[in-house]
C-alpha cells in the first residue's frame, strides 16, 4: 500500500506542480498574488467540459487550445490592470483585494452560466484503461495528466533558463528597477509571464476533472489555497521549488489517505504552517525573489 | 521581508477561509397579511448541488400557493399569501449562522426553514433553540440534532440518518450472507449525514448477528476529491461488499476514480446514484452506475398520496417551471416541495402561529399525511422515521440507459440482485 501511495502521490504531486506553477510565475515576476488563480483554473475546466459536451473536442486538444486562449487573454488583461496596481502605494495589498474581488465575480458568472452542480468528463476521453507503472496500476487519465504536467514544467524551465526572454524574465524577477535601468522592457516581459501564468492555470483546469473527480464554479478558492501552499512550501518565486512543493504535497496527501485518512485534508495547512515557521523562505528559497 | 510575507500569507488564508461576499438582504420583515418564511440556500460551494434543488422545490410550492391566493391559516380562517425571505450562505457554516440569526432577530420570520443537508442545518439547531424558534429541518438528518429536551426542531422531508441504512444493512445480513458476502469495507465522509449512516450500518450489522466482518472502515474529509489510493487500499482488503457514504461530490469522485482505475467490486453501495441520479449520470456517465446499489428515492417511486401533487404531476410542474435552469430534478427537489406540503397542512390545523403550537400541528400529521415523499411519520424527538427508502440496484436498460430494481425489502422488491456485479 505504501508503494502505491508514494507513486500515486508522485502523479498527483506533478499535477499540483502545474496548478501552482502559474501562480508562482506571476508572483515571481510581479510580486502579485493572483487570488483568482483557482478561478482561472476553474474556467479552464469548464471550457474543456463545454467543448467536450458540446462539440466532443478531446481534452488534449482543449489543453492545446487553452494555451493561446488564456495567454491571449492574459496579456491585454495585464496591460489593463497590473501597471495600475503596481503604481499604487501598496501594490501587494491592493492586488490581494483586486484579485479576491475578481475571484468572486468569476465564480458568480460561472455559476450563472454552468450551474452550481458538479460536472465532469469521462476519464476515457483523455486516455483509456488503467496503466501499469512499477507493478502498480493507475488510472490512465492520471498518468496522462501527470505527464502533461511534467511537460509543462519542463517547458517553463526551458523558457526561463534556455531562452533570451527567459533570461529577461529572471532579470525582472531579481530586481524590477535594475532590469528597467538596464534597458529591459519590464512590462512586456511581465505581460508575457502573466499570460503564461494564466495559460498554465488554464491547462491545469483542463486536467482538473480527471485529477479531482469533478469541477464546480466554487472550486477556485480551495484550489488557490492549495496552490499557494504548494508554492510557499517550495519557495515563492522559484519554479523548481514549486516542483518540490507539489510532489511533497501529493506524496504526503496520499500517504495520509492511506494511514490517517480522516485527517488528510489538514495536510496542506499543516505543511504550510510548519514550513513557514521552520523555513520561511521555503524549501529551496534563499531569498524571496531569487529566480 | 519574511515577516511581511508571513503577514500576507495569514491575510490570504483569513480572506479565503473566513469571508465571503454576501448578497444584500432580500427584503424587510413580514408585513401584516403575509406569512413570512425564512430560509437559506447555497448557490455555490460543496453543498450547492443538494441545496438548490430543495430551495427550488420549496419555491415551486410557494409560487403555486400564492397563485391560489395563499395558504389557509386556521387561526385567521382565511388564505394568507406567503412571503419568502431567502439568503445565500454559499455553503459556509459561518455565513449560515449569521444569516439564521438575521432571519430570526432582524427579519422576524414566522417560520424558520433550514438549508439543505446536515452540515448547513447543524449551525441552525442551537440558534433556533436559543431563540425558541421551531426549526423546520428539511433534509438535515444527523441523528445528534434530535434530543428529548429540544422541542424546537422537526425533520420534514428525509428520514433521520440513523435509519437510512436499515434496509441496506438488513439486505447484507440476510440476502447478502446467503449470496456469500462475508467481508465488508466501508469508507465514509466525516460529517453528520454520512457519519451517522456509517454508525447505523455498523449497529444494524452488529445487532443482526450475521457473520459479516468489517475489513476496512475509514472516514475521509467531506471535501475529499481523490479516492484512487483509498480504492486501492480497499481492494487490498479483499472485500465482498463495499459501502461508500458521501455527498454528491464524494460519490462522483469515488465512482470516477473507480471506473478509471479499472477496479471492480462485487457489491458496491453509494448514496447519490439514487438521490441525484440525473446529476450522477451527467457527471460520471451511466456505465459507472451499472450494478451500483443505492437508496431508491421518492423521485423514482410513485407513492400513493393523500395530499399535494403526485410524483408525475410534480415532475411535470418542475420541468415546466425550471426547464431552462441548471438545477436537476431529483430526490432533493421532492424534499423541498414536501416541506411546503407539510407546512401547508400544519398551518391549516394549527391553533396559533406560536412556535410550539406549530410543532404540535406538525406532530398531528404524523402517521396520517402521505405525500409524494412517502408516509410522514415522526418520533417523539421530531426525527422523521417515515419516508424510508428501499434498497435498489441500478441495472443497464435499453439504449444505454439505466433503471432501478428494488431488491429489498422483499415486500416491495421488483427484481433480484445481480451478484457479483459483472
Amino acid at each position: 500500500m505504501l508503494a502505491y501511495a508514494l507513486l500515486a502521490g508522485l502523479l498527483f504531486g506533478l499535477y499540483f506542480t502545474l496548478v501552482g506553477l502559474g501562480l508562482n510565475l506571476v508572483f515571481g515576476v510581479l510580486r502579485i498574488v493572483n487570488l483568482a488563480h483557482g478561478d482561472i483554473l476553474m474556467l479552464g475546466a469548464f471550457t474543456a467540459y463545454w467543448l467536450f459536451t458540446t462539440f466532443r473536442v478531446p481534452p488534449l486538444l482543449s489543453a492545446a487550445l487553452a494555451l493561446p486562449l488564456f495567454a491571449g487573454a492574459g496579456v491585454p488583461f495585464y496591460y489593463l490592470v497590473v501597471p495600475r496596481l503596481l503604481r499604487s502605494r501598496d501594490p501587494e495589498m491592493l492586488s490581494l483585494i483586486f484579485f479576491f474581488g475578481l475571484s468572486q465575480i468569476i465564480e458568480a458568472l460561472a455559476a450563472i452560466v454552468f450551474g452550481t452542480s458538479e460536472r465532469s468528463i469521462p476519464g476515457s476521453a483523455l486516455a483509456r484503461g488503467p496503466v501499469a507503472l512499477l507493478h502498480q496500476t493507475f488510472p490512465a487519465a492520471w498518468v496522462t495528466s501527470a505527464a502533461l504536467s511534467g511537460l509543462a514544467v519542463l517547458g517553463v524551465y526551458l523558457y526561463l533558463y534556455r531562452t533570451r526572454l527567459g533570461y529577461l524574465t529572471r532579470a525582472v524577477m531579481v530586481h524590477w528597477e535594475e532590469s528597467v535601468a538596464s534597458g529591459i522592457d519590464a512590462h512586456r516581459v511581465s505581460a508575457i509571464a502573466f499570460g503564461a501564468g494564466l495559460a498554465l492555470a488554464g491547462i491545469a483546469g483542463v486536467l482538473a476533472p480527471f485529477m479531482l473527480g469533478s469541477v464546480t464554479p466554487a472550486m477556485g478558492v480551495d484550489t488557490t489555497i492549495t496552490a499557494f501552499a504548494v508554492i510557499v512550501m517550495g519557495s515563492l518565486g522559484s519554479p523548481l521549488g514549486t516542483v518540490l512543493g507539489g510532489i511533497l504535497y501529493g506524496v504526503s496527501l496520499m500517504v495520509m489517505q492511506t494511514y490517517f485518512s480522516s485527517w488528510a485534508n489538514l495536510l496542506p495547512y499543516l505543511l504550510l504552517i510548519g514550513i513557514l515557521l521552520l523555513r520561511p523562505s521555503g524549501l529551496l528559497g534563499r531569498q524571496i525573489r531569487r529566480a | 521581508m519574511h515577516k511581511r510575507l508571513l503577514g500576507i500569507v495569514l491575510l490570504i488564508l483569513m480572506t479565503l477561509g473566513g469571508s465571503r461576499v454576501m448578497l444584500p438582504p432580500a427584503g424587510a420583515a413580514g408585513a401584516p397579511g403575509e406569512i413570512t418564511l425564512g430560509t437559506l440556500y447555497a448557490s455555490s460551494g460543496p453543498f450547492a448541488s443538494i441545496s438548490m434543488p430543495v430551495y427550488y422545490g420549496l419555491r415551486l410550492w410557494i409560487d403555486q400557493k400564492n397563485a391560489e391566493g395563499g395558504v389557509f391559516v386556521k387561526p385567521f380562517h382565511k388564505k394568507i399569501p406567503l412571503k419568502l425571505i431567502a439568503y445565500d450562505d454559499q455553503s459556509s457554516t459561518a455565513t449560515a449562522a449569521t444569516l439564521y440569526n438575521q432571519l430570526i432577530t432582524q427579519d422576524k420570520v414566522d417560520i424558520l426553514i433550514a438549508d439543505s443537508g446536515s452540515v448547513l442545518t447543524s449551525v441552525a439547531v442551537p440558534i433556533a433553540r436559543d431563540h425558541k424558534m421551531l426549526l423546520i429541518d428539511q433534509t438535515g438528518t444527523g441523528a445528534a440534532f434530535f434530543t428529548k429536551d429540544n422541542p424546537y426542531i422537526v425533520l420534514i422531508a428525509d428520514p433521520v440518518s440513523s435509519i437510512w441504512p436499515r434496509y441496506a444493512a438488513e439486505f447484507l445480513a440476510k440476502d447478502g450472507v446467503a449470496l456469500g458476502i462475508r467481508r465488508v469495507a466501508m469508507v465514509y465522509a466525516t460529517n453528520d449525514f454520512t457519519g451517522t449512516q456509517a454508525s447505523a450500518f455498523r449497529k444494524f450489522i452488529k445487532e443482526s448477528g450475521a457473520p459479516l466482518q468489517f475489513v476496512y472502515d475509514e472516514g475521509v474529509p467531506t471535501n475529499t476529491s481523490s479516492y484512487t489510493v483509498i480504492i486501492n487500499n480497499i481492494r487490498a482488503a479483499n472485500p465482498d461488499a463495499v459501502i461508500e457514504l458521501g455527498y454528491a461530490g464524494n460519490d462522483i469522485s469515488f465512482l470516477r476514480n473507480l471506473q478509471d482505475s479499472g477496479v471492480k467490486f462485487k457489491w458496491l453501495f453509494a448514496i447519490y446514484p439514487g438521490l441525484e441520479t440525473e446529476l450522477l449520470k451527467k457527471a460520471v456517465g451511466t456505465k459507472a452506475l451499472d450494478y451500483v446499489y443505492t437508496y431508491v428515492p421518492s423521485s423514482v417511486i410513485s407513492y400513493r398520496t393523500n395530499f399535494g401533487m403526485s410524483l408525475a404531476q410534480f415532475r411535470a410542474a418542475w420541468y415546466e417551471k425550471y426547464a431552462h435552469s441548471n438545477v436537476e430534478f431529483g430526490f432533493n427537489s421532492v424534499a423541498g416541495y414536501t416541506t411546503g406540503l407539510v407546512l401547508e397542512r400544519a398551518l391549516a390545523v394549527t391553533q396559533s402561529l406560536d412556535q410550539l403550537a406549530l410543532r404540535k400541528a406538525i406532530f398531528s400529521l404524523s402517521g396520517k399525511l402521505r405525500t409524494l415523499d412517502g408516509l410522514f411519520q415522526l418520533d417523539p424527538t421530531g426525527a422523521q422515521i417515515g419516508e424510508i427508502t428501499p434498497l435498489g440496484q441500478i441495472v443497464p436498460a435499453s439504449a444505454g440507459g439505466i433503471r432501478f430494481v428494488i431488491v429489498y425489502p422483499h415486500s416491495v422488491a421488483t427484481g433480484k440482485p445481480v451478484y457479483p456485479a459483472p
